[in-house]
């Protein structure tokens, strides 16, 4: 296995910010909704911060950093077979951004939350608490949403566990930085992976996003943060 | 007044023979509703309560102790419907309720509990007091949905 001999920047602060506040909320959503009782209030609050934060990295996946955006890491199979390939074989499997596989699990993950804190907007929980938007909903339709929003939860961990395992395998069998690199934005690379010239979007058009994402959210729930 | 006394005592023990009778006699279609209204109700008066705890409503004391006083006679009243007879019916209730009744009662009596204490603190018209046993209760409530009922 060639040594990693290049730190390369890779995730700009938005994206690392994104990730780790993103992990925090959804261990709190998970755990508040387990809790129920007067959690229940503050499992709903999470899942409209969680809901904006999936906002702002669709939003950041047009018009952030290189390595944030959907356009640079979406492959087609061939590409994603060549990757497991090479990431099954003993040769190193760096990459500069999202690897191929990586790059559609971020898609699964973001539909996952976002099918996640959408139906939780309608859900009821037949006790005392209901989403923002159940007013506008019958019953029954209500009833149908919560019963996805129950399913999708088993289907959401799976693929948490799934994202965490191939970090575990990347880290511990290939080697790579990858936590680390979450933290600082750096990754090593050897020498031979192919750094593509990469832009950094401005930290302050994020906070923008974010802030529109925000509004967006408010505007729909009608509640304060 | 010997004689008095006898009647009453068999018009009581008819009537509590009669009483008796039909929920043994009622029909498990019957026995769904009477559980499925009890449990209709309860949310009813539930639910603003919790909507008073969020802030959603303003707080009033006296609606709150009127509703937890009407939630302790309705918690008692859902059990009643929970006949073996209805496990054909088609409702949410998971086949647990049946295979597990033990836990499914105890998940029962846990709920009246709580609603009892709630009941309790009502009456002294103390928010935080209130909140704090209403997400006692809310919680004693979802821990049997989430075991016997389907979603």
């Amino acid at each position: 296995m060639s040594e990693p001999t290049r730190a390369v920047k890779v995730w700009d602060l938005p994206v690392r910010l994104f990730h780790w506040l993103l992990v925090a909320l959804f261990l709190f959503s998970l755990l508040s909704g387990k809790m129920k009782g007067n959690w229940m209030e503050w499992h709903m609050y999470s899942g409209f911060a969680i809901l904006a934060l999936v906002i702002f990295r669709i939003l950041w996946g047009f018009a952030g950093s290189t390595h944030a955006r959907f356009s640079s890491f979406l492959a087609g199979p061939g590409a994603c077979l060549r990757f497991a390939k090479r990431l099954l074989s003993k040769a190193p499997a760096y990459v500069a951004g999202h690897n191929p596989i990586g790059g559609w699990m971020v898609i699964i993950l973001l539909l996952s939350l976002l099918l996640q804190a959408g139906t939780g907007l309608f859900a009821n929980d037949d006790i005392s608490i209901e989403g923002p938007l159940y007013k506008f909903v019958s019953k029954e339709m209500s009833d149908r949403l919560t019963a996805i929003h129950y399913y999708n939860f088993n289907v959401m961990v799976f693929f948490v566990f799934t994202h965490v395992a191939a970090v575990v395998f990347h880290v511990f069998v290939k080697k790579e930085n990858l936590v680390s690199a979450m933290f600082t934005g750096t990754r090593n690379l050897d020498a031979a992976t192919e750094v593509p010239a990469a832009r950094f979007a401005s930290s302050w058009l994020a906070l923008i996003l974010f802030a529109l994402a925000l509004v967006a959210v408010y505007l729909v729930v009608k509640r304060p943060f | 007044m010997k004689k008095k006394m006898v009647m009453i005592a068999v018009v009581a023990a008819l009537g509590a023979g009669a009483s008796f009778q039909a929920a043994a006699q009622a029909k498990p279609e019957q026995l769904v509703k009477q559980r499925q209204s009890a449990m209709v109700l309860i949310g009813w008066y539930f639910g603003p309560i919790g909507a008073m705890m969020r802030g959603d409503r303003p707080f009033d004391a006296a609606v709150v102790a009127r509703n937890a006083g009407y939630l302790e006679v309705l918690s008692k009243l859902p059990a009643e419907g929970f006949q073996p007879s209805t496990k054909d019916e088609k409702t949410k209730a998971k086949p647990e309720v049946w295979s597990d009744k033990a836990k499914f009662d105890k998940a029962m009596e846990n709920m009246q509990g709580e609603i009892g204490k709630l009941a309790q603190v009502a009456k002294g018209g103390d928010m935080g007091a209130i909140k704090t046993q209403f997400g006692a209760t809310g919680k004693s409530c979802a821990a049997c949905h989430d075991d016997f009922r389907m979603k």
